[in-house]
């Protein structure tokens, strides 16, 4: 039995905001079957000590449990796609039923970022892309993504589609990355399996398109802007979208599968996943105001897939972010499997001395040291021993490994407090009511969604949206001081420094990451 | 000898003789001294077990989950090099090493090969044969890549266990050549006379198995190149300098053809001369003859002949004998680069009149091959040039 007491959707902005920016959250899910109702709380909670800002939304949710299921976890799938582009900001999601009351935290803290050209700043941490289980129990996660943004192009809005009241430039920013990283995935490293696209609108608000069932048209040849023939891929749609899940859900999936493997009917389903981040931002000569950004976001949720196909420089964008992905995919492939020969070249070459020796101590204390019984066994463990140290040399590289943080710090810190029982949100998919044919009363409930904005040192407006302000208010001087816009703009805004203070060395360790990719197609390319 | 060609009166060679009484007399005080007491000839076993500690580490190491590593000595750079009078360029003591990791994508494969040839060198000594450096690379071309992959690595082996090449028994193959008053014993008894034939004798590929070596040699020319050689072959020079022997390196000369002219150096206590052409390429390889190399500076003491004097072609000898410039090659950039790094060099310091020629080098930027001197006569060099520098003591 599930009866729905309360479930709040708190949104906390910095005060500076106000948070009118969020009040058409409910455009942004079109999947979702409540109803939202902004009700800012600022003047009732006045900023507490760290600086936060409450804003809550009143959310009119039909208590049926599977609907109201996937109306949870489509917010927090919401919520996990803003926090990683907006790692300043954070939620609490809290739910109440029958009494009891779970609470989660979405926001990402000390995580690297990687600062995209076009202002936004990326959580590079793997495990927020790809679920630990699928990896096995010894798990290659705990890497950092690498990723390759590609050009900036002005996007070009086809005649049927145009809208007059939209006075500006789409400017799209592709970036492409492998998860897990090539070098940490590396003793396995052998396909890519599948390929996640995350769209997002301007600001870096999530762009989710309708009917999530069945992609944009687009989206259905994901070929129109990627040449898979080139790789020996086969492309297919994944249309399995499993919402309950503790990574970022992505806009579109796909099944990757080689050419030859396609054909042969052979599916290994844990490959390396090819991660596309379609960043749509809009540009206007002038300061770009709130309406004209939600008019932009709602064009582009309907109009998104028309305008990406109409142009060629969109191709070429995002083929050569993927190229450059890819590309790190098999120079760490081409690594890894020379290191797999050396270490079979040198497990024979130990194994002919041990083997051919005269000297009864000396094959003792080898046999011994491994702990094998014969020279075959030895043979097997010597091999697993050169395994485990490239393991553990990939698993560790310099410029890919993740700090763990605490449980309670963790990318997505979820902490659930189920306090009066154990009840977890998933206990309302618990069809029970239905069956006993209890009533099904319509309840207006407290949804509350809890958008903070993390204290910085540095910054006096607390992040946030002030961020994304500031981000946007940087992109139009810029364009004012050009007099110009679109490509141009796009071009600048390239060169804008990074911006983001809270990224620990987060280009250092991408300027590594490109030197070793760099020495390592040095490496391959000297020969043996 | 059985078989000796009239050479010169005795009178000729009287700046020689002087030449070697004081090569003696300085080996006695120990200017001189031939240098000894470096690598040592270790027998099969102790090679044998050398090999086994070094498997033995790596799979102490590996059952520690820690990643073998090799350590080798830095061959080839100037900081480890010492010189010494006595011997040449040799290592110090206490050099920079590198690692050679098992567990990184840039050296996992060179530490792969260093344990591919160390278990063949186990397989070699344990049976008691012998291959080349090229037999052991054509055992897996497309693992190797190439012979100077092999080459390297031999040399780090011999270096890192401290064995000289031939007690690790990988032999190279010889490309050497004698001629004039010599004649041996080699290791199968085969005996071999230098003497009497138009035509050189390979330079042997066991120096440490030559035995019975007789001579009557009042000097030892070294010559860099095979064409000259060859050309004083032609000429009879060793007959009409008789009696006295001729080797060439045929160029950068090899392992064998450096021990072998030790050896005789060690046996016989004669002048030994080097004819190079008058550019830094031809005094590099004097010095490498003289000084040792850096790549093998950890086997100077088996290679070095710090007595060898420089005959010529002196880049004096080109004024001196109105060598027509059209004859002369201008320096290259590398050329000038190579005569600048050999100027630095510590034993340069020692040789005033080295460093003298190869300024006026420098000063005229020009280079002659030994070749300018057919100039003046095709036959100037074995009938005029070096029977006067060999009887009036123009060398340096």
């Amino acid at each position: 039995l599930a009866a729905l007491d309360e479930l709040e959707l708190s949104l906390l902005l910095p005060a500076s905001d106000g948070g009118d920016g969020y009040g058409q959250i409910q455009p942004m899910l079109p999947g979702l079957s409540a109803k939202l109702m902004w009700t800012s709380e600022e003047a009732s909670c006045p900023l507490d000590m760290s600086g936060r800002s409450p804003f809550q939304i009143i959310v009119e949710v039909d208590e049926k449990p599977g609907t109201l299921m996937t109306d949870c976890l489509a917010i927090k799938n919401f919520l996990r796609k803003v926090i990683i582009v907006h790692p300043k900001i954070g939620f609490h999601f809290n739910v109440k039923v029958n009494g009891t009351l779970s609470t989660e935290t979405f926001r990402v803290e000390n995580e690297p970022i990687f600062n995209l050209p076009n202002g936004m700043a990326l959580i590079v941490n793997d495990q927020l892309y790809v679920s630990r289980p699928e990896f096995g129990p010894t798990g290659f996660l705990g890497s950092r993504i690498h990723p390759v943004p590609g050009e900036p192009v002005t996007l070009s809005i086809p005649d049927d589609v145009a809208d007059l009241s939209l006075l500006g430039e789409l400017i799209l920013t592709p970036v492409a990355a492998l998860c897990p990283c090539p070098k940490a995935f590396s003793k396995q490293t052998k396909r890519i399996s599948s390929l996640s696209i995350f769209l997002y609108g301007p600001s870096g608000l999530p762009l989710i398109l309708p009917s999530q069932q069945q992609p944009a048209t687009v989206f259905t040849d994901i070929s129109c802007f990627i040449d898979w023939k080139k790789y020996h891929l086969y492309v297919a749609s994944n249309l399995d979208f499993n919402l309950d899940r503790d990574t970022v859900l992505p806009d579109m999936s796909y099944q990757v599968e080689s050419l030859e493997r396609h054909l042969s009917q052979n599916t290994d389903p844990q490959g390396q996943t090819l991660l596309l981040f379609l960043f749509v931002d809009f540009h206007s000569g002038f300061p770009v105001q709130h309406m004209e950004l939600w008019g932009a976001h709602t064009f582009l949720t309907a109009h998104l897939s028309a305008i990406l196909r109409e142009s060629h420089v969109v191709r070429d964008s995002v083929q050569m972010a993927v190229d450059q992905a890819l590309e790190q995919h098999h120079q760490a492939a081409k690594a890894h499997q020379k290191l797999q020969a050396a270490h079979a070249v040198a497990v024979e070459s130990i194994l002919n001395v041990v083997i051919g020796s005269t000297s009864n101590s000396f094959r003792k204390m080898c046999l011994q040291a491994l702990q094998a019984a014969d020279t075959r066994e030895l043979g097997t463990k010597l091999q697993r021993a050169f395994n485990e140290l490239t393991q553990h040399r990939f698993l560790h590289p310099c410029s890919c490994e993740v700090k763990q943080l605490p449980p309670e710090e963790s990318a997505v810190a979820q902490s659930r407090e189920d306090t009066l029982g154990s009840r977890s949100p998933e206990c309302l998919a618990d069809p029970a009511p239905e069956r006993r044919g209890m009533q099904k009363p319509k309840l207006v409930c407290n949804l509350s969604l809890n958008l903070r904005a993390l204290e910085l040192p540095d910054e006096k407006d607390n992040g946030g949206q002030g961020e994304i302000k500031r981000r946007r208010r940087c992109v139009e001087e810029t364009q004012a001081a050009q007099g110009s816009s679109g490509r141009k703009a796009g071009a600048e805004q390239r060169r804008e420094p990074p911006l983001d203070s809270a990224n620990p060395g987060s280009g250092q360790e991408d300027a590594l990451w490109l030197q070793e990719v760099a020495n390592l197609s040095e490496w391959l390319s000297a020969g043996p | 000898m059985a078989f000796a060609p009239m050479g010169p009166e005795a009178s000729f060679f009287e700046v020689l003789e002087q030449h070697r009484a004081s090569l003696l007399a300085a080996l006695r005080t120990g200017r001189e001294e031939s240098p000894r007491g470096g690598t040592r000839s270790i027998s099969n076993s102790e090679v044998l077990a050398s090999i086994e500690n070094i498997i033995q580490d790596i799979i102490t190491s590996l059952a520690r989950n820690e990643a073998p590593v090799f350590t080798i000595e830095n061959r080839s750079r100037w900081e480890n090099m010492k010189f010494e009078d006595s011997v040449g360029l040799q290592m110090v003591s206490h050099c920079t090493t590198r690692k050679v990791k098992s567990d990184s994508p840039k050296s996992a494969q060179n530490f792969a090969l260093i344990l591919k040839i160390l278990s063949m060198i186990y397989k070699l000594v344990q049976s008691d044969t012998y291959a080349t450096k090229r037999d052991i690379y054509y055992t897996d071309c497309q693992l190797f890549g190439n012979q100077t992959v092999v080459d390297n690595i031999i040399n780090d082996i011999s270096c890192m266990l401290k064995v000289p090449r031939r007690s690790l028994h990988i032999l190279s193959t010889s490309k050497g050549l004698i001629a004039g008053n010599l004649s041996y014993l080699e290791e199968d008894g085969t005996r071999v006379s230098c003497a009497g034939c138009s035509t050189a004798v390979a330079v042997p590929s066991n120096i440490q198995g030559l035995r019975n070596l007789i001579t009557d040699a009042k000097f030892l020319l070294i010559v860099e190149k095979d064409a000259t050689f060859q050309r004083l072959l032609d000429d009879n020079f060793c007959s009409k300098m008789s009696p006295c022997i001729m080797v060439t390196g045929k160029g950068v000369p090899d392992l064998n053809t450096r021990l072998f002219v030790k050896k005789l150096w060690e046996l016989f206590h004669i002048p030994l001369f080097t004819l190079v052409d008058a550019d830094p390429h031809g005094i590099e390889i004097m010095c490498i003859y003289k000084y040792g190399s850096m790549s093998m500076s950890f086997e100077a003491h088996n290679l070095t002949v710090p007595a060898i004097r420089w005959l010529g072609l002196l880049p004096s000898d080109i004024k001196r004998l109105n060598i027509p410039k059209n004859t002369l090659i201008p320096l290259t950039n590398r050329d000038q680069m190579k005569l600048d790094s050999i100027l630095k060099r510590p034993y340069v310091a020692g040789q005033p009149f080295w460093r003298k020629e190869m300024e006026i080098m420098a000063d005229t930027k020009m280079k002659a091959e030994i070749q300018a001197l057919t100039y003046i006569a095709s036959d100037y060099l074995s009938r005029v040039y070096l029977p006067n520098k060999l009887k009036f003591g123009g060398w340096i």
